[in-house]
């Protein structure tokens, strides 16, 4: 052991501001009965404009305006993405050269990405310069001119290069197979259009422009701060948001459908890797299931801990063929979600790794899974849920979809109390419409239970490379 | 182009200078003969240049064919040391900037660069 002396002074110091956070957040931890105040968006509609801030006092502040215009809601393929590479274009006021260099010189970064719900602007500044990037942001919003060149020279481009990229993705492109069998339109959307799809005649600055009508209007968009003073952003907000038209405008309308689960089969050849997805209706953020939280990080597949495989299922499937990886997710939206099992690797490899994870599946609606086992995916669950709400994008991401879905931000506090309760027994009859073929063994009741699921309990299985390798669903044991 | 010092703002600026000038500029066009090749103004100006040939992608798809058809029939009029008929003629009327506009749009979008580019900042504090 190092005697504290023999330390150098940069080292001492950092101990000493060790120790000090630590007393911090023992601070927190006494007033640990709910979620600390800072982890928590609080909501207030500024002119029209539904506002939600955090401040976490930190030296920068991240500052997003959330649409509700992901490729879910575009009326014609290609037009969210179309209006994402418009983000920070020439304005009425100022150039696109002009707005870059001037973020540049305060230090900021601005950042633009869709979802399969939302479409977001955001940029990332120095705390002191949130009035110029609040303009910055309204700006883009309210005045891009949509220029025909700049969609002939950056736009255009831009996306046929992004094609390319997302084309040679075989884990991306099972993804959105699955989508689209899992839920057809709207939610079923590519996340984004391939090669092949036509865009002619859909896709152009003009029926961008309109999309940005209908997108950009103020009972459409929320502006997400994080790190920001609820004052300070309400107060720039009415200033400068004052141009942005209340209601959708313009001949198009959002593709506002409600969203309704399929399931099915979907197989593609492809020459650059072998990804499996199987999917199953999951857990939404209207309708949020704990017991399937606590299933995805059951089976999980990513190891927590270094050099060992991890208690999860999945991983320990994956282990049997050497190669793959397999992970489940729970993909949430605003109402459904879909509980993804997914598989990449070469061809043999997933083909062994996917008929194990079902077969894990199916031990763990047999009841086969231990206590332990339990309260381990419990913990890891929560803390799942905890971490993704304390940093990264998806926090202002969560925050803005749900004001513009629900009026009320996702708030994690009680997502993560509800994790707490799930038993086995839960988490047992969650796992009814992959126990199908048990049905024998159990009493009538459930045997109504079971078949009831059975008529709703739809997978949707997305093949993407090797086809004369990858399994069939009807392979694999699943009904589609 | 605007390399070279112009009058015309200073002109422009004075009506009645400018009504004094206009028949004098309207016969100059008309006596410097690419009206009678059906060309207008803007079809002269030299292709050869980085921001010209630009602005000429920028054109809109029916501005831009009429432009290569204008062209190639002064081409075929002049390969035939002949003019067009008179009712072929590019009225003056019809005779408007579609390109100028456009390089200096680009002009400007250089000019923004440049100026972006060495700029130096001042703090103040």
């Amino acid at each position: 052991m190092i005697s504290r002396a023999a330390l150098s002074r940069g080292a001492q110091l950092a101990a000493r501001r060790l120790a000090s956070s630590k007393l911090v957040q023992r601070g927190y931890a006494a007033a640990a009965s709910s979620a600390p105040s800072s982890f928590t968006y609080e909501t207030t509609d500024v002119a029209g404009v539904k506002v939600a801030t955090r401040d976490s006092h930190g030296p920068t502040t991240k500052l997003a305006v959330v649409a509700k215009a992901g490729t879910r809601y575009q009326p014609a393929p290609g037009l969210t993405v179309g209006l994402e590479e418009f983000a920070f274009k020439n304005t009425q006021k100022r150039s696109a050269l002009r707005l870059q260099r001037e973020a540049e010189l305060l230090g900021g970064q601005l950042v633009a990405y869709h979802t399969r719900e939302a479409l977001v602007l955001e940029a990332r500044f120095l705390r002191e310069d949130i009035p110029y990037f609040t303009e910055l942001l309204a700006e883009t919003v309210s005045q891009t001119k949509f220029t025909t060149y700049e969609y002939q020279e950056d736009v255009d481009r831009v996306i046929h290069i992004k094609q390319a990229k997302v084309q040679g993705d075989a884990a991306a492109l099972a993804l959105d197979s699955a989508h689209s069998v899992a839920f057809h339109h709207g939610l079923g959307a590519s996340l984004y259009p391939s090669p092949s799809t036509p865009l002619k005649g859909y896709l152009d600055e003009n029926s961008i422009a309109s999309f940005s009508e209908a997108a950009y209007a103020k009972s459409n968009i929320a502006l997400v701060g994080d790190g920001a003073t609820s004052s300070a952003l309400s107060k720039w907000t009415e200033q400068f948001f004052k141009n942005v038209p209340a209601t959708p405008s313009g001949s198009m309308t959002l593709n506002s459908k409600a969203t309704t689960y399929y399931g099915g089969e979907q197989r593609t050849s492809h020459t650059g890797g072998n990804s499996i997805v199987m999917a199953f209706p999951g857990s939404s953020f209207g309708n949020f299931k704990p017991e399937i939280a606590v299933l995805a990080s059951l089976l999980g597949g990513q190891s927590s801990i270094k050099w060992a495989p991890g208690f999860t299922l999945l991983s320990k499937a994956a282990a049997s063929a050497p190669g793959a990886i397999a992970t489940a997710t729970n993909l949430a939206y605003s109402d459904a979600g879909l509980l993804t099992i997914q598989v990449n690797g070469s061809a043999s490899a997933v083909r062994t790794a996917s008929q194990e994870a079902v077969k894990a599946l199916k031990s763990i609606a047999e009841g086969g899974v231990s206590k332990e086992d339990l309260t381990k995916a419990v913990a890891r669950a929560r803390f799942d849920a905890l971490v993704s709400s304390e940093s990264g994008i998806s926090t202002i991401l969560a925050a803005g979809s749900g004001i513009v879905h629900s009026g009320k931000p996702f708030q994690v506090a009680e997502t993560a109390k509800s994790i707490e309760g799930v038993t086995a027994e839960q988490l047992k009859k969650v796992c009814y419409p992959l126990s199908s073929y048990y049905i024998e063994t159990v009493t009538d009741k459930r045997i109504l239970q079971a078949a009831k699921a059975l008529l709703e309990g739809k997978a949707s299985v997305a093949a993407v490379g090797d086809l004369h390798a990858l399994p069939y669903a009807e392979e694999l044991g699943l009904t589609v | 182009m605007s390399a070279y010092p112009s009058l015309a703002p200073f002109v422009m600026k004075r009506p009645w200078l400018r009504n004094m000038l206009k028949p004098v500029a309207n016969w100059y066009s008309s006596a410097a003969g690419y009206r009678q090749l059906g060309l207008r103004a803007d079809d002269l100006i030299l292709e050869e240049d980085e921001q010209v040939l630009k602005a000429l992608k920028r054109l809109p798809p029916q501005e831009a064919y009429d432009r290569v058809y204008r062209l190639r029939r002064a081409v075929q009029c002049s390969v035939g040391a002949k003019i067009l008929p008179k009712d072929q003629w590019t009225k003056p009327e019809e005779d408007t900037p579609y390109l100028k506009p456009l390089i200096e749009q680009l002009k400007a979008e250089e000019k923004e660069k440049e100026d972006l580019d060495s700029l130096t900042i001042v703090k103040n504090h």
